[in-house]
């Protein structure tokens, strides 16, 4: 078979927010940079809320001192390889991306200094440190009355339960449904979405709404207010009703979820770096301690993507990067590394406790002090691949994917301005 | 304290216990049924869905293979649509005694049996995943059924013959005046009052849980061995005819293709208490090593899920043996009358799913005895409520009755293809606020993500049409996620691994349930 060699400052494995970063960083500093991957990553699943960290164990208010205490207390932690300066600097990054990007107007707002604690779909109150403005209204500090609005044809939003769990916080909520007469009984949110960016369709929208709304009431709906320009609805709605708006995340399909990936699939195009889809990688090679290039699916023949250096950001035990067979037995199944964290031979992996701990939760690749995999020199791995985490409890995934994406980026991005790439 | 009278009090909602209640009110009987939990929640719900042929019997059983052919046949037309007749296969594979099958075929012809053999060839062409290496095949009328459908079918048929039937009722004293039972007193579980039910007779088909209703009734030495086994849902029809090896019954040696999945079972465990839901690890491994001997690759498909159930196994108090398998699988109807001088009581208890109407005829025949009135049983000729037309259930039919409706009704579990009119039906139906009881009911939650996008649905559901407050909405919703958990987690590797971070993600990191209002 024909092979078609591609020569690269470095290679990013993975699409998901980690990795598209990491790309984007590289290709601002002037790489020549490219992103692999078998496909969209956890973007479009996730709230793309940045949650840095919202529980250690209890409920974090201020994540910057919560962050220094995580770190002196587990060094084996992914935060304490990346450092809160890293942190810090990575969230500047994606609120000045975000606003330089092609949402018009779309911003992300928050910081270290205090978690936001906006509602989920089931009425929760999830901490956040930076959010998108379309949901920031959701505040509960800010909150005191709200209207939760939904409609039968989303069955992925019941205002109702949100309600009902936002008035136990002490927040003065009520639930309202509208039918919005969509012409199937089926609709997500992506489809819902696409109506909102439609003027007129919003205008018939808010008329309706606005009959069934209380004085001093904030609106609160499903995230689906717009896919192209969601700071134009909400600003739109606004004006309408006369009131906060605000957004709800809810199941996947996530619509802010995809306005973050164009977003910084946008950030790594217009630097200069490319994505190709599609490509999920079927062989590495080695050469001594170094990784020479990897082999990705193409169209016709597969495709060698060379580099000096390499990101793995290709996620974990949810994406299938790293596998746990049917004799319990953990691979890294894109690049065959050693994974450190697994529960020791004849050690259970899961505990009956649905939602104590499971013992492979900090499971993930080996790595260094440098998030340099342990057994190849010129690979930094991102994301959800790095051990000692348990992301979805801690809610400090989208945290750890943004940093430790930009931290790897500026650890290349340091070698290659050894050799002929200027940082 | 609310009183009812009946003829008939059944303790236990299994497939026996609501064939009891069943048989019973065809043959014009008042009927009481009342069980501890929910529906089928015991042994009957915990089984891998074989409807036998008896072929599984022909050899070391005889007289079994000759009741499960017979049964077989007639439950094919009064419970068709519980029954997807798939066929099945007795193959012998490599690891299997090639003399075996010779004396299968010699005890199929005598029982019964219909059995045909087929080249390894044939059965290869139509179950290309087989072990390449069988060396016979012998076609069975094996099927499957959903047992489910089937409690429901026979509850509600009673119903609409007057039968009531208490789900979440616990017996907690069986009364006797002199040598008479004369009915029971039970607990409503969900609103802790008593009910008093007298009865002229009263049935205990509890099943593995038989020897502790007979103590309540002060019968000695009703001894039920519960004999747990595993059996572990895979995540596709890794056949469709049901596969069963030519060998001597054992552990691990049937694979039955059901609804979605197919269903590899058993092992075999004495065990000392039927609440005993522990899967130990090594059974996991030999049950996946089993799988890959009737179906090479078996270990890299996608395991569902993994459950016990207690068979019952009358202990005969001649033999004290704890190897299980080897106590009688037949069934034992006890008329305590001639066994211990106790009018108004009899005990059903052993016995398999196959002979279910088998045995409850017989009990309700002895119920008759102690009436003193003889009332012939119709249960063999009697279709069962939705199995009017004889027509087998066939897997398409969620999917095509789905698709008439693609347009108007929303889909709330995609994997089960569960309609949001039908699970309001259901919630308004039964009243009950458990997701749980509405999964199995509706089969919600079962499919590969377990839940995952259809539980926050259904819950939100529950919650507007119910009217329960957000608390109880909650414990609903959280309760499902652990005893989801409960059979997910002891066979969690590959791609379901996969599939439960994502649900790990949604639940606790979308929703964020775990920090809910208190």
């Amino acid at each position: 078979m024909r092979r078609r060699e591609l020569h690269f400052d470095a290679v990013v494995i993975g699409a998901g927010t980690a990795g598209l970063v990491a790309g984007a960083r590289l290709a601002q500093v002037g790489a020549k940079v490219c992103v692999v991957a078998k496909g969209i990553g956890s973007t479009h699943l996730a709230p793309a809320t940045i949650d840095v960290l919202g529980y250690a164990p209890d409920r974090v208010t201020e994540p910057a001192a919560a962050l220094e205490r995580l770190i002196a207390e587990r060094p084996d932690h992914p935060y304490a390889l990346i450092g809160i300066d890293a942190v810090a600097s990575s969230l500047e990054w994606l609120r000045q991306t975000v606003a330089a990007g092609p949402l018009p107007g779309y911003a992300y707002v928050g910081d270290l200094a205090a978690n936001l604690l906006t509602p989920s779909a089931v009425g929760a109150l999830r901490p956040s440190a930076m959010v998108p403005e379309t949901m920031a209204a959701g505040d509960s500090g800010r909150l005191r009355r709200v209207c939760i609005v939904g409609t039968p044809a989303l069955r992925d939003f019941h205002p109702q339960l949100c309600a009902a769990n936002l008035q136990l916080a002490g927040i003065d909520a009520r639930a309202v449904s509208l039918d919005l007469k969509l012409e199937r009984a089926d609709m997500n949110a992506l489809g819902i979405a696409r109506r909102f960016d439609d003027a007129t369709w919003r205008a018939q929208f808010c008329a309706e709404l606005s009959l069934a709304l209380r004085a001093e009431e904030h609106v609160g709906l499903p995230a689906m207010l717009g896919i192209r320009d969601p700071h134009g609805v909400v600003t739109d709605l606004e004006q309408r009703l006369g009131r906060r708006v605000f957004e709800i995340p809810t199941l996947p399909p996530s619509v802010p979820g995809m306005r973050l990936y164009e977003i910084l699939r946008a950030a790594l195009r217009a630097a200069g770096g490319r994505l190709v889809l599609g490509a999920g990688v079927v062989s590495a090679a080695r050469e001594g301690g170094r990784l020479t290039s990897v082999s990705a699916q193409a169209a016709g023949a597969d495709a060698v993507y060379v580099a000096p250096w390499f990101v793995l950001a290709a996620g974990s035990y949810s994406s299938g990067a790293i596998e746990l067979d049917s004799r319990w037995a953990s691979h890294d199944r894109v690049l065959g590394l050693a994974l450190r964290g697994l529960p020791g031979d004849g050690e259970p992996r899961f505990t009956r406790d649905y939602l104590a701990e499971q013992p492979l939760s900090r499971a993930g690749i080996a790595v260094d002090g440098e998030q340099r995999a342990e057994d190849v020199d010129n690979v930094l791995v991102a994301g959800a691949a790095l051990p000692g985490a348990v992301p979805w409890r801690e809610h400090s995934g989208e945290g750890i994917a943004l940093a430790s994406g930009f931290k790897a980026a500026a650890v290349v991005a340091h070698e290659l301005s050894g050799s002929e790439v200027a940082a | 304290v609310v009183a009812l009278s009946t003829d008939v009090l059944v303790i236990g909602g299994g497939a026996t216990g609501a064939g009891v209640a069943w048989d019973a009110a065809l043959r014009g009987l008042d009927v009481v049924l009342v069980d501890r939990r929910d529906l089928a929640e015991g042994t009957s719900g915990r089984f891998h869905g074989l409807l036998h042929s008896g072929g599984r019997y022909a050899v070391k059983d005889p007289r079994a293979a000759e009741e499960c052919i017979a049964e077989n046949r007639i439950l094919r037309r009064v419970a068709a649509d519980c029954i997807e007749d798939t066929g099945g296969f007795f193959v012998t594979t490599p690891y299997d005694d090639p003399e075996y099958a010779d004396r299968f075929a010699r005890g199929c012809a005598d029982t019964g049996v219909d059995c045909e053999e087929i080249s390894a060839a044939t059965a290869l062409r139509e179950e290309p995943r087989l072990h390449p290496g069988i060396s016979r095949a012998f076609r069975v009328p094996d099927a499957n059924i959903d047992v489910w459908k089937t409690v429901w079918a026979l509850s509600h048929g009673a119903q609409q013959r007057g039968a009531r039937i208490l789900p979440y009722h616990e017996i907690t004293a069986v009364h006797r005046e002199g040598d008479e039972v004369t009915g029971a007193r039970a607990r409503d579980a969900r609103t802790g009052e008593d009910i008093e039910i007298s009865a002229r007779v009263t049935v205990n088909a509890a099943g593995a849980w038989a020897g502790r209703v007979a103590d309540l009734a002060g019968i000695e030495g009703v001894r039920v061995l519960p004999g747990r086994g595993i059996m572990i849902a895979m995540n596709h029809r890794l056949v469709n005819t049901v596969i069963n090896r030519c060998q001597m019954p054992t552990d691990g040696d049937i694979l039955v293709p059901i609804r979605t999945v197919s269903v590899i079972g058993t092992t075999d465990q004495h065990t000392e208490d039927p609440d005993d839901h522990t899967v130990d690890q090594h059974e996991v491994d030999q049950m996946l090593d089993d799988g890959e001997k009737l179906v090479p690759g078996f270990r890299s498909a996608r395991a569902l899920r993994v459950w016990t159930g207690v068979r019952p196994l009358f202990e005969d108090a001649k033999e004290s043996d704890t190897e299980t398998r080897d106590v009688t699988r037949a069934h034992a109807l006890l008329d305590h009358q001639q066994r211990d001088g106790v009018r108004g009581f009899v005990t059903i208890t052993g016995g398999k799913l196959t002979t279910f109407r088998l045995m409850a005829q017989e009990t309700v025949d002895a119920v008759c005895r102690h009436l003193g009135d003889s009332r012939p049983c119709s249960t063999d000729s009697e279709p069962l409520p939705g199995s009017e037309s004889g027509q087998s259930y066939h897997l398409g039919e969620r999917l095509a009755r789905k698709e008439a409706h693609l347009a108007d009704e929303q889909v709330i579990c995609e994997c089960e293809l569960v309609g949001r009119t039908t699970l309001q039906e259901t919630i308004t139906r039964t009243g009950s606020t458990n997701l749980d009881d509405i999964r199995r009911q509706l089969r919600l939650g079962m499919g590969p993500c377990q839940g995952g996008f259809c539980i926050y649905r259904a819950t939100g559901i529950l919650h507007e049409l119910d009217g329960i407050s957000a608390p109880d909405a909650d414990a609903s919703l959280l309760s499902f996620l652990q005893e989801r958990w409960k059979g997910v987690w002891p066979v969690l590797y590959g791609d379901q691994l996969r599939q439960a971070r994502l649900d790990d993600w949604i639940f606790q990191g979308v929703l964020d349930v775990e920090h809910l209002p208190k």
